[in-house]
């Protein structure tokens, strides 16, 4: 037993270099890639894969978190007679955590489990192979644009669901809860900061990175068959998440040292 | 058809690496490949885990001839041409093209060595999001400034008349047959018309018409284009076709090696059991040792 715990600790180690191998390999040519023209076409197609086809998704996700928020928050907030400053609650809410993080799990279930698909499915069928045989590097010619796209477009994809997520908000409030509009939009522009929304954004950038950087490595290492190329769909799914909530604890811990560096007194009063 | 091997080439036994000498017992197969060999492999061992798939291999491959590399299915055929590309790196060993060792080179250094091969994987690789004109331009696009469009579809239009599919330029490779597809795969492989070609079960799952096709496909390229040819197959009427020279392979070792004449009157029991086709005794015995169809299956009475 100690010796098969042993055994599944190192494979788990050198599982972690080669990750961290291809992840470092992937970043250095995507940056290579911003300066190869032959590359902007790659990187084209794919944001308009990513991006534009999960516009919807993301916008339906934000408008129903901050619906959502609204009817969990109004009945604490007037109990206490401050149901005008609902807007702030919402909206800090979704700007700093739930818009960045809910649209990066939906964009990890979408983009990433289409991601690993494509590339498991073409590492399967020896296409990947086929690509090195011609002498292209797979990771320039696969990952880098895929990467660059998810880097770019999760913190657009974000600002849509942060948008739908204060408009359901806002309207869940004055049309249900009917709450003077004038007062929450004071109340709310008062609160929220554009750090907030500044946070939210650079969050989203980290997340669209771990979630193509860790879908295209389960495609290019995922086993053999239509089991593999599933298996890797599913690792690569929790794998995201995990990463994307360890990433968002990791970033709320850094950010608010930076503001307490930056600000102090603010953070203090607050 | 290499020269000075004669009839007294000894014959490797299992587990031994073969070995040709001449009448005077000198060792034949170094000094007559490395003259014009342009891919040379030595002790090439692969392992995956604790599997030995190649065992101290030896062998080169020489210019402008066709090798055909022939052996039971899962003896390591595939493994051993993917390293003369680089597709894998050996365990140990060494790997040369035209001279230079290649096997320990980086990916990068290797994308260059690599355009003066062609590769035609068993299933043909082609990328099903493109169409076959698109596949085609793929290594160009890759390799080579594109200025003139109208003259890369001309070589897509050349390439694809070399191999019989010109006019399929605009289908999906899920829209072609199986014999399609590898010829579309082939007219893919020699796009940047290189050196070597290195066929990956070409005939394996066609009729024996599309086989033949490819066969002659096989000995057309290499007259028009002067390549050299590797090709990996279990199927003999196309080996002994195509071949200059024949290699054989059981266990991860080079059992037998030599023109047609001589692996066909090869001594080595493997070696005959192979080329005709014929079940060995160990395999017999356990077909006559399992269960009958009686003994394992049940009829709906059974359970009444």
């Amino acid at each position: 037993m100690i010796a098969a715990l042993g055994a599944k600790a190192v494979q788990d180690v050198v599982d972690a270099g080669r990750f961290g191998r291809f992840a470092w390999r992937s970043s250095v040519t995507a940056v290579r890639s911003c300066t190869r023209k032959s590359t902007f076409p790659l990187i084209w197609t794919q944001m308009f894969l990513i991006g534009v086809h999960s516009v919807p998704v993301v916008m339906i996700t934000g408008a129903f978190v901050g619906m959502t928020l609204a009817v969990q928050a109004y009945d604490q907030l007037a109990g206490m007679g401050l149901e005008e400053h609902l807007g702030v609650l919402i909206n800090i809410s979704v700007v700093k955590e739930l818009g960045p993080v809910l649209a990066a799990v939906m964009l990890a279930g979408r983009i990433g489990g289409a991601l690993t698909a494509e590339l498991g499915t073409m590492n399967v069928t020896e296409q990947i192979d086929a690509v090195r045989s011609m002498g292209t590097d797979p990771v320039r010619y696969l990952v880098a644009p895929r990467l660059l796209a998810c880097l770019l477009l999760t913190p657009v994809l974000t600002i849509f669901a942060d948008l739908m997520g204060v408009v359901g908000g806002a309207l869940v409030s004055f049309l249900q809860f009917g709450i003077n509009s004038r007062a929450y939009w004071t109340f709310s522009a008062s609160a929220v900061a554009l750090w907030d929304v500044s946070i939210g954004i650079v969050k989203a950038f980290f997340f669209g990175g771990a979630i193509a950087v860790i879908s295209c490595y389960k495609g290019f290492n995922c086993k053999e068959g239509a089991h593999g190329v599933g298996q890797a769909c599913t690792e690569a799914f929790v794998a995201s998440f995990i990463s994307i909530l360890a990433l968002d604890f990791a970033l709320a811990v850094t950010f608010k040292s930076i503001y307490e560096i930056f600000w102090p007194i603010k953070s203090i009063v607050e | 058809m290499r020269h000075g091997i004669g009839p007294d080439r000894t014959v490797a036994r299992l587990g031994e690496p073969a070995v040709e000498r001449t009448t005077d017992g000198k060792e034949l197969r170094h000094a007559n490949d490395r003259a014009g060999a342009i891919i040379e492999v030595r002790n090439l061992t692969k392992k995956f885990g604790h599997k030995l798939v190649l065992d101290k291999i030896s062998l080169s491959i020489e210019k402008g001839k066709t090798t055909v590399i022939i052996g039971p299915s899962g003896c390591g055929k595939t493994i051993l041409i993917k390293h003369f590309i680089v597709l894998q790196r050996p365990t140990e060993g060494e790997v040369f093209f035209k001279g230079r060792r290649v096997d320990d080179l980086s990916e990068r250094e290797l994308n260059g060595i690599r355009t003066q091969f062609g590769y035609l994987f068993q299933e043909g690789a082609l990328f099903d999001s493109m169409t076959i004109a698109e596949n085609i331009m793929f290594p160009i696009r890759q390799h080579a400034k594109v200025r003139n469009w109208a003259e890369v579809e001309e070589v897509v239009k050349m390439k694809l008349a070399m191999v019989g599919l010109d006019g399929f330029q605009n289908y999906f490779p899920a829209r072609l047959s199986g014999g399609q597809r590898k010829r579309a795969a082939l007219a893919r492989a020699i796009a940047l018309n290189p050196e070597v070609i290195l066929y990956d079960e070409p005939t394996t799952g066609l009729d024996p018409i599309r086989s033949d096709i490819i066969n002659e496909l096989i000995l057309k390229l290499k007259r028009e284009l002067g390549v050299t040819t590797v090709v990996v197959t279990h199927d003999m009427k196309s080996a002994y076709k195509v071949a200059n020279r024949i290699i054989m392979l059981h266990n991860g070792k080079i059992v037998a090696d030599g023109d047609a004449d001589h692996i066909r009157n090869h001594p080595h029991p493997v070696v005959q059991q192979f080329i005709n086709g014929e079940v060995g005794e160990d395999d017999l015995a356990v077909l006559r040792m399992s269960g009958s169809a009686g003994a394992s299956q049940f009829l709906p009475r059974d359970f009444e």
